[in-house]
């Protein structure tokens, strides 16, 4: 397709791309801005005390969300629901989906130790009142009984629920629900710069060619086809 | 390590250690009532019927003695965080739950406790303070005493956003009246709120906003002075939250704006911001939680009514967009509500939008709503029913008379709901004005018999749209139908309908009489049946007529009986003669008289009829109105400023005159 589309060579997108400044308090900023909102405690107080930079939470709430984090991803979930009600009793109050799902791991972490009557017991009395006020908790709720029907539940159709991507997914719901109660945005501001690099790339695609950036991580500009 | 479950004490048994002397124990025993109860409405429920509520009220006003009496800080303040924490949740959407903490006294401790100097405490008391505020059971609050003003002042101010979000649902929750929302605004209560607009984080600015809508509502006064000398710059900024990242702060921007359109017509009138909305809304039904369920709401509210916006959402697409969003089928009952209300806004006035509604098939698919599980659901779709049955052109050409939309409408007659029922009648009100010949299906599916059964019913509101529903079935109907319905309805029963106590009853009685006799001589017999009790109860009820409208239907069910014969109008006449010879002015006069214009009109359309010059008893029936003094005050009307009555009274002067009057 003969390219109608403007070029413009890697010398010049350089020269370009020199003129632009961005200040060192802004990256940092953009560092501990990831390192509260993933919740990494003592980065976020190392990394404080190296350069300054102020957090946008105090280091004890992180610390308080990450003790909830860790409960889910151990399969403590119990502790981890007392402790998110220490905090903000409001939040699984008003988030019945993310109680389902805290309730439904409680259930998993029961079946996972084969303590069968027990599961079978809690989701008698716990959850199948969920499923009664909602119907896809209903459904969730059929699967993961379903893990109680197979022998070898390595290999039946709902196995990744005993898997460990199940614990961080829904720690992730939970950290996610804590952040927005304490009005802070749930993503890092990093990943929305991502995104957009990304989006803007694609809709310059379609105007030009130029030096785009493929590997996010080495963030090497990669000649224009000519 | 995965956690164990514990044996879990039975509830009783925790309650019964609430109680206990042990601090350890009992703290213990209530931090495990609060776990347990929060996130699960059926646990609240069971601890609230053993009696949890007082029991942790009780701590909680056990607690603050100790701490006026400066006893153990840090236990007593876990004491108070604990139960504060337990009590907000039970109030947590939970309205037995309110009344219970309310009942069990709580209320004014926790008003006390926002000033104990622990964090912790003063964060759980105002979150349970605010789950109260959030349901229609909370105290009033009396903005018009200052010291409550200032109360409200000071948690505004707070620096703690749970404090200030407190003070946020107070007045969203107890501000009513023009009144009120005028003593906001004097004591600057709306500049705060907007400062927390702008400079609050994402709780502070959605519960400003509903606050802000809540001292709007139907007050365009205080909307002037806010958008004030400034002009547009406050209402930018809650325009600019319409564009919000965050799909509840959209929602309720757009919410505030269209509190403001509705009261104010000088604010968000140009098409910029109309469309704006409307784009708004329609994307905010793709969010799958509550927003998205309380979208169509917020659309409704800004189209009800109003056709131009109606247009415009209508080019917008939003038809189909509603019909996309209801096809995927398993919607929240209360979305599923929402949208069809929604089109039935739509579809009120204009007939484009009820083409688009019927070309899309969307028809079926409220039809299947009609059997829904949820009374909203069926009542939604049955109002958004008589939006669409409002077709002329559909209606003439026999397009609802169906059995797959009377059958399920019909069952719904029989709803356990109220508001069903009259929503339903409210349908079927227009499905049966069926130019066609199609009304025997009406009959053959039982709804007739129905009707009429429902005009028995205890509520007033179910008799009086049964009564319209039949009124518009017999409407031009042939005679055969309307010999059905007399013989189903009974004149013993149509006319105590005549005289039942509700006005709107009685109205739609007579009204149904005025259809009946419409037409053919023979069904004017109808109103002679048993001893002319129909034809007496009309008389009565004309004698007394409580308001304008019951004269019009009244009188013209007379009318229509006196286009009959002789026998037919003499009997009118004895009729509007039974009160003379008394000081009491004969109704006839009275209506004359009226300032309603129809009402005048009917009067004189029967005397119309009363004289006409082909009947033998005319002359006779002239003269005694003559003495009545009927053609005088007609005479009097000659200049009526209606143009129906100015000339219902030429006629009657003019057929007067063909008698010799002078």
């Amino acid at each position: 397709m003969a390219s109608s589309k403007k070029v413009i060579m890697r010398e010049e997108w350089e020269k370009r791309l020199n003129h632009i400044r961005i200040r060192k308090e802004d990256m940092n900023k953009l560092v501990m801005n990831f390192l509260v909102t993933e919740g990494y405690a003592e980065a976020v107080a190392k990394f404080r005390m190296e350069t300054g930079t102020e957090p946008d939470m105090d280091v004890a709430m992180i610390m308080d969300r990450m003790a909830v984090k860790e409960a889910v991803q151990c399969g403590n979930v119990e502790d981890a629901i007392e402790k998110v009600n220490d905090l903000n009793p409001e939040i699984l109050d008003t988030n019945p989906e993310l109680f389902f799902h805290l309730q439904q791991q409680r259930l998993i972490e029961l079946i996972r130790n084969e303590k069968i009557e027990e599961a079978l017991e809690f989701a008698q009395e716990e959850l199948a009142p969920r499923g009664e006020e909602n119907q896809s908790f209903l459904e969730e709720l059929e699967r993961t009984i379903s893990l109680l029907v197979f022998k070898d539940v390595s290999n039946c159709p709902v196995r990744e629920l005993l898997d460990s991507s199940q614990r961080l997914k829904t720690a992730n719901e939970v950290n996610a629900a804590i952040l927005t109660s304490q009005s802070h945005e749930k993503d890092p501001k990093l990943h929305s710069l991502l995104k957009m690099l990304i989006w803007a790339q694609n809709q310059l695609d379609e105007k030009a060619t130029y030096p785009r950036i493929k590997d996010f991580l080495k963030a090497t500009l990669e000649n224009p086809a000519v | 390590m995965p956690s164990a479950t514990v044996n879990k004490p039975r509830p009783s048994e925790l309650l019964s250690r609430l109680t206990s002397a042990e601090p350890e124990v009992k703290v213990r025993a209530l931090r495990e009532v609060k776990n347990q109860i929060i996130g699960n409405r059926t646990k609240k429920l069971s601890f609230l019927k053993l009696g949890a509520v007082p029991a942790v009220a009780g701590i909680l006003a056990d607690s603050i003695d100790d701490v006026t009496e400066n006893n153990n800080c840090n236990n007593t303040n876990n004491f108070l965080v604990q139960s504060a924490a337990a009590l907000g949740s039970f109030a947590c959407g939970f309205d037995a739950g309110v009344q219970a903490v309310l009942d069990a006294g709580a209320f004014p401790n926790l008003l006390r406790l926002l000033a104990n100097p622990n964090e912790k405490v003063v964060d759980a008391v105002a979150r349970a303070l605010r789950m109260i505020y959030q349901s229609k059971l909370a105290p009033k609050y009396d903005f018009l005493q200052q010291k409550n003003m200032e109360f409200l002042i000071s948690l505004l101010n707070s620096e703690k956003e749970t404090v200030s979000g407190l003070g946020a649902s107070i007045i969203t929750r107890s501000c009513e009246t023009n009144l009120e929302q005028k003593a906001l605004f004097d004591a600057g209560i709306l500049r705060k709120l907007n400062s927390l607009l702008e400079g609050g984080s994402l709780s502070q600015r959605d519960a400003s906003l509903e606050s802000l809508a809540t001292v709007f509502r139907n007050n365009p006064e205080v909307i002037s002075k806010f958008a004030g000398p400034e002009i547009g710059r406050p209402l930018s900024s809650i325009i600019d939250l319409a564009k919000d990242r965050y799909p509840r702060t959209r929602l309720l921007a757009c919410m505030c704006l269209i509190v403001i359109r509705n009261a104010s017509p000088h604010f968000l009138q140009d098409i910029g911001i109309k469309t704006k909305l409307i784009h708004i809304l329609l994307e905010l039904l793709d969010d799958p939680g509550q927003v998205g369920d309380e979208a169509p709401f917020a659309f409704s509210s800004l189209i009800a009514q109003k056709e131009d916006l109606q247009k415009l959402a209508l080019e917008a697409n939003a038809i189909d967009k509603f019909h996309h969003h209801i096809k995927k089928g398993s919607l929240h009952p209360r979305r599923y509500e929402g949208i069809l209300l929604a089109l039935a806004d739509m579809c009120s006035k204009l007939e484009s939008c009820r083409s688009k509604f019927l070309s899309l098939q969307v028809l079926n698919l409220v039809a299947d709503a009609l059997t829904d599980y949820n009374a909203g659901v069926r009542a939604a779709a049955c109002i958004c029913l008589k939006s669409v049955t409002r077709s002329i052109k559909n209606l003439s050409a026999g397009y609802f008379m169906n059995e797959t939309i009377v059958i399920p409408l019909v069952q719904l007659f029989l709803d356990p709901s109220t508001s069903v029922q009259v929503a339903a009648l409210g349908a079927t009100s227009n499905i049966v004005v069926d130019f066609t010949t199609r009304k025997s299906i009406f009959v053959q599916c039982g709804g007739m018999k129905q009707l009429v059964q429902l005009a028995k019913s205890m509520e007033s509101s179910v008799r009086s749209n049964a009564l319209w529903a039949l009124k518009n079935f017999v409407f031009q109907a042939d005679n055969r139908l309307k010999e059905g319905v007399f013989s189903e309805l009974t004149a013993s029963l149509l006319s105590s309908l005549i005289r039942d106590p509700e006005p709107s009853v009685q109205e739609q009685a007579l009204a149904l009489v005025r259809n009946l006799v419409d037409g053919c001589i023979n069904l004017i017999e109808f109103v002679f049946a048993e001893d002319g009790l129909i034809l007496g109860a009309i008389g009565r009820q004309l004698q007394c007529a409580s308001k304008a409208e019951i004269g019009i239907q009244g009188m013209y069910a007379l009318c229509n009986v006196a286009s009959g014969n002789e026998f037919h109008r003499e009997a009118v006449m004895q009729l509007l003669f039974t009160q003379m010879g008394d000081k009491n002015q004969s109704f006839v006069v009275k209506f004359l008289q009226s300032n309603d214009s129809q009402l005048r009109t009917a009067t004189v359309w029967t005397i119309v009829n009363l004289t006409c010059p082909s009947s033998p008893g005319a002359p006779c029936r002239l003269e005694k109105l003559r003495n009545a003094g009927i053609v005088s005050q007609i005479k009097n009307m000659v200049n009526d400023p209606c143009v129906d009555v100015k000339l219902r009274v030429r006629t009657v002067l003019g057929q007067s005159m063909a008698f010799g009057d002078n």
